[in-house]
C-alpha cells in the first residue's frame, strides 16, 4: 500500500516546466483535450435531458431516435477523447522523465565525484531512475485532473449559471470550501504525524530487523523469542498508524460529503421550484446531471494527490539538485577547459590547503615529487591523504599553488597530465581489455591497444588476468586483489598510451599479497624510471622499503 | 533451488494476507453502503425532479427530499467508516502475515535464504510481504463492493424495466471483461518489452553515479554519458510505442457506460406504452427515468473493478516472490533436528571443556551442485587459536556456516566425541558461536545490541566487555551504552560494527568462537589493528578461536594456521 502520508507539495512546479520542456508541450495538449472534453460532457448531459424530456411528454420512439443517436455518437466521441488524455499523458511523462533524466547527469558530471560523495550515490541512483517513474501516477492520474479543475469547472458552473442561478451559485459556494478543508485536515494530519513519525519509522523497519538479524538471533537461540515481538511491533504500528489515519481519511470524507451534499441541495431546490412551475423539467435535469461533473475533477485532484505527491517529492529531489550551485563546477576534459602542455620537471605544492565546509582538512602542504623517483605519501588514517589526492584530481577546491615542471596547473586545467587509480577498483561490465583502456577506447574497440594492455597488466603484476575475461557489475568476476591490480594497470595504461608525467595510486595493494605487491611494485620501478612521477599513497612496509622518497602528511590538531 | 525444494503454493501466501471474516466484514459492509447510497442518491434526485415536474403536492415529495440528503449524507459517512475499518483490519492481518512468513523462514536462515541473495533481495521480501496488505484492501474488498453494488442495481432495473435491466448486465460484464483484458494482457506485454531497458537504464546510472570519479579521471564519461542518452532513448521510444495501449480500458468502460445508458433509453421508451417488470406493471415516466440515470451511478462505483485488477497482479508478483524465497519443505543442505527426542542426544557441553573435531567435513549451499567446503580435518580445543586462511571460493564462510549448524554436513563433526547431527542445533550453537562477516546490529541502543547476547548483563559488565574489544572511549563519546547504532548499523564504521559483534559473542561467552572475516568491510589500516585487538580480546584458556581472515596475523597472536586449499567453484 501506498504511504498514508501526505506531504506538502505544490500542485505544480513551476520547475518542471522551467527543466522540462515536455511537460509544456502536454501541458497544452492535455489543456486542448480537457477543452473537448468538457465540451462533450456538456453536449452528452444536454442530449440525455432532451431524450428523457420527450420520452417523459410521451413521445414515441421514432421521434427520440436521432436524439439517440448523436447521444451514441457522443458516448464514441467521450471514450474517445479519455483515451487521447491519457495516452498523451503517458508520452508527456515519458519524455519528460527522459529529460530530467539528462539534465540531472549533467549536472553530476558538472559538480563531480567530489559532490556525488556527499549524498549516497544509491539514493542518487534510485532518484534518477525508480524515483523517477513516480512522475507516471503524476501526469496520467493527477495533472489531467488538475487541468480539468482549472478547464471544465468554470465552463461547466457558467453554462450551470446560464440555466440556473440557485444551483450555479450553490456550486459557487461548496467548490472553494473543498480546497480549505483539505488545506485544514492537511495541517492537522501533518501534526499528528510528526507526533508519530519517529515511532513509526522505526517501527516500520522493526520487521526488517527481525528478518534480517536472524542468523545472529539464531546463533544467540534467540529466535524463538521474536514471535512476540513481531506482534508487539506489528500492533503498536497499527495503532500508531490508525491514529494518523483517522485524521488523514477526513479530507476525503469533506470531498466525498461536499460533493454530495451539494447535489443533493440542488435536487432539493430543483423539485421544489418545479412543483411551483418555476422551472422547466429539462432544465433542472440538465443541471442535475452537470452538477456532479463540476465536482469530479475537484474530488480526483484530492483522491489522486497521494500518487501525485510520492512523483512529487522525487521530483523535488531532482529539483534541489539541479537547483544546488554550492559548489563550483569541475573541470572535464570534454568540457570547454583549457588544455595545458607541461614540461617533464618536478610536482611542486606549495601552501595547498583544502576545505570541507568549515573543517580544514589539509593545513598548508608543501610537497614536492621529482620526476623518477618513486614517493611514498603516508600518515595515519584520517589524515587527509585521499582528499589531497582529490585536490590534484580537481575534484575539490584547494588554494595554494600547484605547479609541474615550474608551471601553474590552473584551477580549470584538464587532466591530461596526470593517471590515478583510486582506493576502490571501480570496474565496469565488459572485458578487463576494456576496463584497462578505459578513455581510450572507443565503443567499438578502435583504439585499444592489446599489447600495451598486456604490458599495463603485467607492470601491474596482474599478468595472470586475462584481457578476454568478461567482468559483470563493479568488477564482478575477479577477487578483491585482482581488481585492484586491473585499476592500477588501468592508470599504467593511461600513463602509457597518452603519455601522462604523474601517476598516483591509491592504496594500490591494500588488498594485495605480498607477492603480488612485489611484482606491482617492481612495474612502478620502471615507470619511475622512464621519467615519470610515480606517488603511491600507502602504509605498507613493502611500498615505504621501495620508495625513494617519502612523504609524512602530519595530522591537523582539529578543535 | 534444489529439485527437492518446493515452493509453497501461492494460494498459502494469499491465504495468510486475507484478514479473517470477523476484521474484515464490517468494512466491506459499510463499503458496500456507501457504493449503494452513491446509486441511490442519483435514483432518488432523478425520481424527486421528474415526479416534481409533474407537480403533485409536497407531501408526495417530502420522503425523496428526506432521501436524497440521507443518501448523501450517509454515503460519506460509510465511506469513511470502510476505509478505517478495511485498513483495521489489514494492518491487524499484518501480523499473523509476518508471523506466518517469519515461522517458516526460520528454519531455513539464513543458509537457506543467502541462495536467494543479499541484503537488498532481504528488504525486498519484507516489502513484498508488507505489499501483500493490497490484497484485502485494493483488490478484494473493490471487487466484492462493485460486484455487490452492480449486481444490486441490475435486479433493481431489471424489476422496473427489464430489457434495461439485461443492458446493463451485458454492459456491466462487457466493460468488466474486456477492460480487466485490456489492462491485463496491454500492461504484461508492455512489462515484457519495457522491464528490461529499465533494468538496463538503471545499471547504467548506477555504474556512472558509483564510478564517477574513475570515469571523470579518465576522461571517459563523455561517451558513457552519450550511451545512456542511447538507452534512454530506446526505452522511452518504446514506452511511446506502448502509451497507445494505455488508456483502452477507461475507453471501454465509459464506452459500455454510455451503452448502457442508450440501452436503457432505448428499451425504456416503449415500455412506456407496453408496461414494465415485476415492480411496476404500469410504468411512470419518473421510473423509467431512474432506470435512464442509475447505470451511469453504477459505472461510477464499477470502476474500481479494473483498477482492482491492477493491484491484483502486484499482489501476485509479490505472493510469488513471497512463495519463491519460502520454501515448503527444508532444503536437504540445510539441517533439521531429528525429531525422535529418544535419539537426540542431550549431554550438558556447557559445563568443562569442549573441543571441536572435524574429519574429512563437507558442506553444500542449497541450490548448489558443488560442495561450498570438503574434506577438511580439524581440532580446535580449549585455548587455541587458529588462524584459518585460503584464497577466496575455498569455502572458508562455508565452513563457518557448517560449524553453526547452519549448513548440514557430510564426514564428521564432533564436540566432545558427540556427533552434532545428533545434537539439537541449539545445544550446538550454546557452544559455537560465530562472529558473523556482516554482524547484523539492530536499530536500537548498543545497550540492547549487547544484551540480547545475555540479557542478566548489568551496566558494568558491558562497559567493561566494550573495553575489552577497544570500544571505550568511543562509546563514552557518543553517550554511553543509550547511543543508537542507527538501521542496520547504519551510524557505525565496519570496524566499530565488528567489535561490537565481538562483545556480543564474549558476553555469550562461548567455548569455541569462530569469527569470519572480521576486516572484510575494514580499510586497511584499520584491518591490522582489528585482527590483533579481536584476538587478543578473545584470548581465554578455556575458549578456542578459528579466526577466518585474510588480513596477515602475527605469530605471537596463534597457536597454529590452517590453509583452506582452493577449490574449483566458488561460492563465499
Amino acid at each position: 500500500m501506498t504511504s498514508p502520508f501526505t506531504k506538502a507539495v505544490r500542485p505544480l512546479d513551476p520547475r518542471l516546466l522551467r527543466y522540462a520542456h515536455a511537460a509544456r508541450r502536454f501541458l497544452l495538449v492535455g489543456a486542448l483535450l480537457g477543452l473537448a472534453q468538457t465540451l462533450v460532457v456538456i453536449a452528452f448531459a444536454w442530449l440525455l435531458t432532451r431524450a428523457i424530456t420527450l420520452t417523459v411528454a410521451g413521445e414515441p420512439l421514432r421521434t427520440i431516435m436521432p436524439t439517440l443517436a448523436a447521444l451514441a455518437g457522443v458516448v464514441v466521441l467521450r471514450s474517445a477523447l479519455i483515451w487521447l488524455l491519457e495516452v498523451a499523458a503517458n508520452r508527456g511523462a515519458a519524455q519528460v522523465k527522459s529529460q530530467l533524466r539528462a539534465k540531472v547527469m549533467a549536472k553530476l558530471a558538472e559538480r563531480g565525484p567530489d559532490w556525488v560523495a556527499s549524498r549516497q550515490s544509491a539514493r542518487l541512483s534510485t532518484v534518477v531512475t525508480t524515483g523517477l517513474d513516480a512522475l507516471d501516477n503524476y501526469f496520467a492520474r493527477y495533472l489531467p485532473q488538475l487541468l480539468l479543475t482549472m478547464i471544465a469547472t468554470p465552463i461547466l458552473i457558467a453554462v450551470i449559471l446560464s440555466q440556473d442561478l440557485i444551483s450555479g451559485l450553490i456550486v459557487i459556494v461548496v467548490i472553494p470550501l473543498i480546497p480549505i478543508f483539505m488545506i485544514l485536515i492537511g495541517r492537522v494530519t501533518q501534526s499528528v504525524q510528526q507526533e508519530q513519525w519517529q515511532a513509526l519509522q522505526r517501527l516500520s523497519t522493526g520487521f526488517l530487523g527481525v528478518v534480517g538479524g536472524l542468523g545472529t538471533l539464531k546463533i544467540y537461540g534467540r529466535e524463538r523469542r521474536q514471535f512476540d515481538r513481531i506482534r508487539s511491533i506489528t500492533e503498536e504500528y497499527r495503532t500508531r498508524t490508525m491514529t494518523v489515519l483517522r485524521v488523514s481519511f477526513l479530507s476525503g470524507f469533506v470531498l466525498e460529503l461536499a460533493a454530495s451534499l451539494s447535489v443533493a441541495l440542488i435536487a432539493v431546490s430543483i423539485g421544489l421550484r418545479l412543483i411551483d412551475g418555476a422551472l422547466l423539467l429539462g432544465v433542472g435535469l440538465f443541471v442535475l446531471l452537470l452538477a456532479p461533473e463540476a465536482f469530479l475533477p475537484v474530488r480526483q485532484v484530492g483522491a489522486q494527490f497521494h500518487a501525485a505527491s510520492d512523483g512529487l517529492a522525487a521530483a523535488e529531489e531532482l529539483f534541489a539538485i539541479l537547483d544546488d550551485e554550492t559548489t563550483p563546477a569541475i573541470s572535464r576534459a570534454d568540457g570547454a577547459a583549457q588544455a595545458v602542455q607541461f614540461g617533464s620537471g618536478a610536482l611542486l605544492l606549495d601552501g595547498v590547503s583544502v576545505r570541507r565546509g568549515e573543517t580544514l582538512v589539509i593545513d598548508h602542504v608543501h610537497a614536492e615529487f621529482p620526476p623518477g623517483q618513486l614517493s611514498v605519501l603516508r600518515g595515519v588514517s584520517g589524515v587527509g591523504k585521499s582528499t589531497l589526492v582529490a585536490a590534484l584530481l580537481g575534484f575539490v577546491p584547494f588554494t595554494g599553488t600547484l605547479t609541474l615542471d615550474g608551471v601553474t596547473v590552473p584551477a580549470g586545467a584538464t587532466r591530461g597530465w596526470l593517471a590515478w587509480a583510486g582506493q576502490r577498483p571501480g570496474l565496469f561490465r565488459g572485458t578487463v581489455a576494456e576496463n584497462v583502456a578505459l578513455g581510450a577506447a572507443s565503443a567499438d574497440h578502435t583504439g585499444l591497444d592489446q599489447r600495451l594492455v598486456l604490458k599495463s597488466l603485467g607492470w601491474a603484476g596482474a599478468a595472470e588476468v586475462s584481457p578476454a575475461t568478461v567482468l559483470g557489475v563493479n568488477g564482478e568476476g575477479l577477487s578483491g586483489g585482482q581488481a585492484q591490480r586491473v585499476a592500477a594497470a588501468r592508470a599504467i595504461y593511461r600513463a602509457i598510451s597518452t603519455d601522462c608525467h604523474v601517476l598516483i595510486l591509491d592504496e594500490p595493494s591494500s588488498a594485495l599479497d605480498s607477492a603480488a605487491e612485489a611484482g606491482l611494485l617492481v612495474g612502478l620501478r620502471r615507470l619511475a624510471d622512464q621519467g615519470r612521477i610515480v606517488i603511491v599513497v600507502s602504509h605498507r612496509p613493502a611500498v615505504v622499503a621501495a620508495a625513494d622518497n617519502v612523504i609524512e602528511l602530519q595530522e591537523l590538531a582539529h578543535v | 533451488m534444489s529439485e527437492a525444494t518446493l515452493p509453497i503454493p501461492i494460494g498459502d501466501v494469499l491465504r495468510l494476507a486475507q484478514p479473517r471474516p470477523r476484521w474484515f466484514v464490517p468494512g466491506l459492509l459499510a463499503g458496500i453502503g456507501s457504493a449503494v447510497m452513491a446509486v441511490a442518491l442519483l435514483a432518488c434526485s432523478a425520481w424527486l425532479i421528474t415526479v416534481a415536474a409533474e407537480m403533485p403536492s409536497l407531501a408526495v415529495l417530502g420522503m425523496a427530499v428526506v432521501g436524497v440528503r440521507a443518501f448523501a449524507i450517509f454515503r460519506s459517512v460509510f465511506r469513511y467508516l470502510e476505509r478505517l475499518s478495511s485498513h483495521d483490519a489489514a494492518f491487524r492481518q499484518l501480523a499473523e502475515l509476518r508471523l506466518g512468513v517469519f515461522r517458516r523462514i526460520v528454519p531455513i536462515a539464513p543458509a537457506g535464504l543467502a541462495s536467494t541473495g543479499r541484503g537488498d533481495l532481504l528488504t525486498r521480501l519484507v516489502r513484498d510481504v508488507d505489499d501483500l496488505q493490497d490484497l484485502p484492501l485494493r483488490v478484494v474488498q473493490p471487487l466484492i463492493v462493485a460486484g455487490t453494488t452492480a449486481l444490486l442495481s441490475v435486479v433493481a432495473i431489471w424489476l422496473i424495466v427489464p430489457a434495461a435491466g439485461l443492458t446493463l448486465l451485458v454492459c456491466l460484464l462487457l466493460a468488466g471483461i474486456l477492460g480487466t483484458f485490456f489492462s491485463g494482457t496491454l500492461a504484461a506485454r508492455a512489462d515484457r518489452e519495457l522491464s528490461p531497458l529499465r533494468g538496463a537504464l538503471a545499471d547504467e546510472v548506477l555504474e556512472i553515479v558509483e564510478n564517477l570519479d574513475v570515469l571523470t579521471a579518465f576522461d571517459a564519461l563523455g561517451p558513457r554519458l552519450e550511451q545512456l542518452a542511447r538507452t534512454d532513448a530506446r526505452l522511452r521510444k518504446a514506452t511511446l510505442r506502448r502509451s497507445v495501449g494505455i488508456g483502452v480500458q477507461s475507453a471501454v468502460v465509459s464506452l459500455f457506460a454510455g451503452a448502457a445508458t442508450l440501452g436503457a433509453l432505448y428499451f425504456g421508451v416503449p415500455a412506456l406504452d407496453s408496461g414494465g417488470g415485476v415492480l411496476s406493471p404500469v410504468l411512470l415516466g419518473p421510473t423509467v427515468i431512474v432506470a435512464v440515470l442509475v447505470p451511469m451511478a453504477v459505472f461510477e462505483v464499477f470502476g474500481m473493478i479494473p483498477l482492482a485488477g491492477s493491484a491484483w497482479r502486484q499482489v501476485r508478483v509479490s505472493a510469488t516472490r513471497v512463495a519463491g524465497v519460502v520454501p515448503a519443505t527444508v532444503p536437504g543442505e540445510i539441517p533439521v533436528d531429528v525429531v525422535d527426542p529418544q535419539t537426540l542426544f542431550t549431554p550438558d557441553l556447557t559445563r568443562g571443556p569442549v573441543v571441536l573435531e572435524l574429519t574429512n567435513l563437507g558442506a553444500c549451499w542449497p541450490g548448489q551442485h558443488e560442495p561450498g567446503v570438503a574434506g577438511v580435518t580439524l581440532r580446535l580445543a580449549p585455548g587455541d587459536r587458529v588462524h584459518l586462511a585460503g584464497p577466496s571460493g575455498a569455502g572458508k564462510t562455508t565452513l563457518a556456516q557448517t560449524l553453526v549448524r547452519f549448513l548440514d554436513y557430510t564426514g564428521s563433526y564432533r564436540l566432545n566425541g558427540v556427533e552434532t547431527r545428533l545434537l539439537a542445533q541449539r545445544e550446538v550453537r550454546r557452544v559455537v558461536g560465530l562472529c558473523e562477516q556482516r554482524p547484523w546490529l539492530f536499530d536500537d541502543s548498543i545497550r540492547q545490541n549487547l544484551l540480547f547476547a545475555r540479557d542478566t548483563a548489568t551496566d558494568a559488565e558491558l562497559d567493561a566487555v566494550l573495553a575489552r574489544v577497544g570500544l571505550a572511549e568511543w562509546s563514552r563519546a557518543r553517550g554511553g551504552l543509550d547511543a543508537r547504532v542507527g538501521e542496520r548499523g547504519l551510524l557505525v564504521s565496519g570496524g566499530q560494527a565488528q567489535r561490537i559483534a565481538l562483545a556480543r559473542a564474549l558476553l555469550a561467552d562461548f567455548p569455541v568462537l569462530i569469527v569470519d572475516e572480521p576486516t572484510a568491510n575494514v580499510d586497511s589500516v584499520g584491518a591490522d589493528a582489528l585482527v590483533r585487538d579481536i584476538l587478543t580480546a578473545a584470548a581465554d584458556a578455556h575458549r578456542a578461536v578459528l579466526l577466518i581472515s585474510h588480513t596477515p596475523v602475527p605469530d605471537e597472536l596463534l597457536t597454529a594456521r590452517v590453509t583452506l586449499p582452493a577449490r574449483a567453484g566458488t561460492h563465499t
